[in-house]
């Protein structure tokens, strides 16, 4: 598998957040972006994480990333995760 | 292939169906019956929807297609990690994925674990998903835009809402129980709209609807059905409850009769459910009692930010549990696995069950839990089954370590709460172990009560209706006295080869795409001369 920029992988995400909230009814201020975070600005609830999590893991084909790195700081549940959080754990954990 | 149609009643009982159909609520289900076969249908060792249903859709029992619960979670940290289980980890094949590579065309609507939804030779649409991403895990996609089509179609009445479900899990207060009923009247109007117009438009060898509308008025609802609790003597509320509750009774009657009738006379229709209903009185609050017992330890909220312990408050209120995981030996994680998980010391210093004690540690936790007794010193708890009796098999590595089966099989309560054992204010529903099965068609024996059956013999039962082989390692079978003798005569069970791996229709239609690829390279470089 060839390795993936940071480019690939947030066009990836992009794509995917965009697929995922087509139905949600939401008045985006700005198109999804780095900077777009899922909990203030899309509204994420716990169960939107692990369908996004779920959709990560099918449109990359790779199971078993920790993700708990990602959702958790510190051994605790964090508040908020932004797309470039997302895109720089990706680019840690894809299979080169 | 003959037609074929599954029905599932998710936690019907004949407990409750008995009356509904004796009283005339439901006189379509009494004269299919009169002219079919019925049978109590024992669940899984914890009767629960993701275990029991993935055990009738694969054939074989949780300790071998791997799930358990709704969730499962792994110690991370100082938290809990928790998701939730999907399809992928299923660890066995799917009937559906079974009968697709057999060329035969499935539809499935309403089961839950089919998300990401596999690939078959048919539609899926799945249950347990949340509206907001119901499209996207529809397959084909295509489908979600024919139901949007539909007049009266909404994607949020019909999936599953979290936000109710949480609510409901605490117990529907009682100035909700007509919103609640009739919600779920409407919910069940939704799928009885899509499987009937895609009978109608997408028809298949094997149709399978699940109704998941009867568990949720049995836990609600269940004095006001059970004939030993209904009020004698009721007040104008109660009546109005018990009648409301008639009417989704009712109006699911005429849906099974309707699927029947576009079915057509030569299928045959199977219904069963994932588990059986009864009364529970009282609730055990098992982290309490290993609290109580040194076994577990709470995690001290006093400490903490203004910040943080809010947000553990939400937390808690959602039903996690917060441990301190230096202090813990035992805990449960979830109230709907019924079960204990053992924490085994990861390192020295760590407060786990050191490896070499797991085995003296867990049988003496059995003997304690089962010394737990009521103030009069009966025992609250009836077994306790070791990972390896109630789930046998290769997969059962998340199964709880113990699993609890209380007097009254009702669910565990995992708060921190006092007392240990509390004594509801109202009978309520619980999943009971021995659910539904019923069949009729032609070839099916007519107006028998057969034998208890397991949830593992409806697969072979759906496939050898269907014509096809039932596969060597499923752990059902085709019992005998569902089918006439001169069904059988004409058509003898066949055993088939073993079952294929989970996702093999996707990877056999993947499979074909590259092999039609590589086709067009070679014929590309025939024509380039560079091969002959």
């Amino acid at each position: 598998m060839a390795s993936r920029s940071r480019e690939e992988i947030l066009d990836s995400l992009v794509r995917i957040l965009e697929d995922m909230t087509a139905d949600w009814d939401m008045d985006l201020d700005d198109p999804i972006d780095e900077a777009t975070r899922l909990m203030a600005d899309l509204e994420f609830e716990s169960i939107d994480v692990v369908q996004f999590i779920v959709a990560i893991e099918e449109r990359f084909q790779q199971r078993g990333m920790p993700f708990e790195e990602l959702l958790m700081e510190d051994g605790r549940y964090v508040d908020e995760i932004t797309v470039r959080d997302t895109v720089d754990f990706l680019d840690r954990h894809l299979a080169g | 292939m003959n037609p074929t149609v599954l029905i599932g009643l998710d936690g019907a009982t004949f407990t409750i169906l008995d009356p509904l159909m004796q009283e005339g609520v439901m006189p379509h289900l009494a004269s299919m019956l009169a002219s079919g076969v019925r049978a109590e249908l024992r669940s899984t060792p914890n009767p629960l929807t993701p275990p029991a249903w993935i055990a009738l859709m694969t054939g074989r029992n949780p300790g071998t297609h791997g799930v358990f619960d709704f969730i499962w979670s792994e110690e991370r940290a100082s938290e809990v990690y928790f998701t939730l289980y999907n399809f992928r980890d299923i660890q066995c094949e799917t009937i559906w994925s079974m009968v697709s590579r057999q060329q035969g065309r499935v539809g499935t609507l309403n089961f839950p674990m089919m998300s990401p939804p596999p690939e078959v030779n048919g539609y899926v649409i799945p249950g347990l998903v949340s509206w907001k991403h119901l499209r996207r895990n529809i397959f084909p996609r295509e489908v979600f835009d024919e139901l949007k089509g539909l007049p009266g179609f909404s994607a949020r009445e019909m999936a599953w809402d979290f936000d109710m479900e949480k609510e409901a899990a605490r117990g529907v207060p009682e100035e909700e129980y007509e919103n609640w009923i009739t919600f779920h009247i409407r919910r069940e109007r939704q799928w009885f709209a899509a499987v009937r117009h895609l009978m109608r438009t997408r028809p298949a060898d094997l149709t399978a609807i699940l109704f998941d509308g009867p568990d949720k008025m049995l836990h609600m609802g269940w004095r006001f059905l059970d004939p030993d609790l209904v009020p004698s003597d009721p007040s104008p509320w109660e009546q109005k409850i018990r009648q409301l509750l008639h009417d989704y009774f009712r109006e699911l009657d005429t849906f099974l009769a309707e699927i029947r009738e576009l079915a057509g006379p030569e299928a045959r229709l199977f219904m069963a459910s994932d588990h059986g209903f009864g009364p529970t009185r009282e609730v055990l609050r098992i982290n309490t009692w290993l609290a109580e017992q040194g076994l577990l330890r709470w995690r001290d909220m006093e400490d903490m930010a203004e910040g943080d312990r809010e947000r553990y408050r939400r937390l808690i209120d959602r039903h996690f549990v917060l441990l301190d995981w230096r202090h813990t030996r035992a805990y449960a994680s979830t109230t709907t696995s019924n079960g204990i998980h053992i924490r085994v010391a990861r390192s020295e210093g760590d407060g786990g069950v050191p490896a070499a004690d797991y085995a003296t540690f867990r049988q003496e936790l059995a003997d304690r839990l089962l010394g737990i007794t009521d103030e009069a010193g009966q025992p609250v708890i009836s077994r306790v089954l070791t990972r390896e009796e109630a789930f046998p098999g290769p997969n059962n590595r998340r199964a709880p370590d113990l699993t609890i089966v209380t007097r009254d099989h009702g669910f565990l309560s995992i708060v921190n709460r006092e007392p240990v054992l509390y004594r509801r204010p109202q009978v309520e529903g619980t999943h009971y172990p021995m659910g539904v099965f019923m069949a009729a068609g032609p070839g099916i024996t007519g107006g028998v009560t057969l034998p208890a059956m397991d949830l593992v013999d409806i697969a072979p039962a759906l496939l050898h209706s269907l014509g096809l082989p039932v596969p060597s390692d499923l752990e059902g079978r085709v019992v005998e006295g569902l089918f006439t003798d001169s069904f059988l005569a004409g058509r003898p069970v066949r055993r088939g080869g073993p079952t294929a791996r989970p996702d093999s229709y996707a990877l056999r239609e993947q499979h074909t795409l590259e092999a039609e690829e590589e086709a067009q390279i070679i014929k590309q470089l025939q024509a380039l001369g560079y091969m002959e």
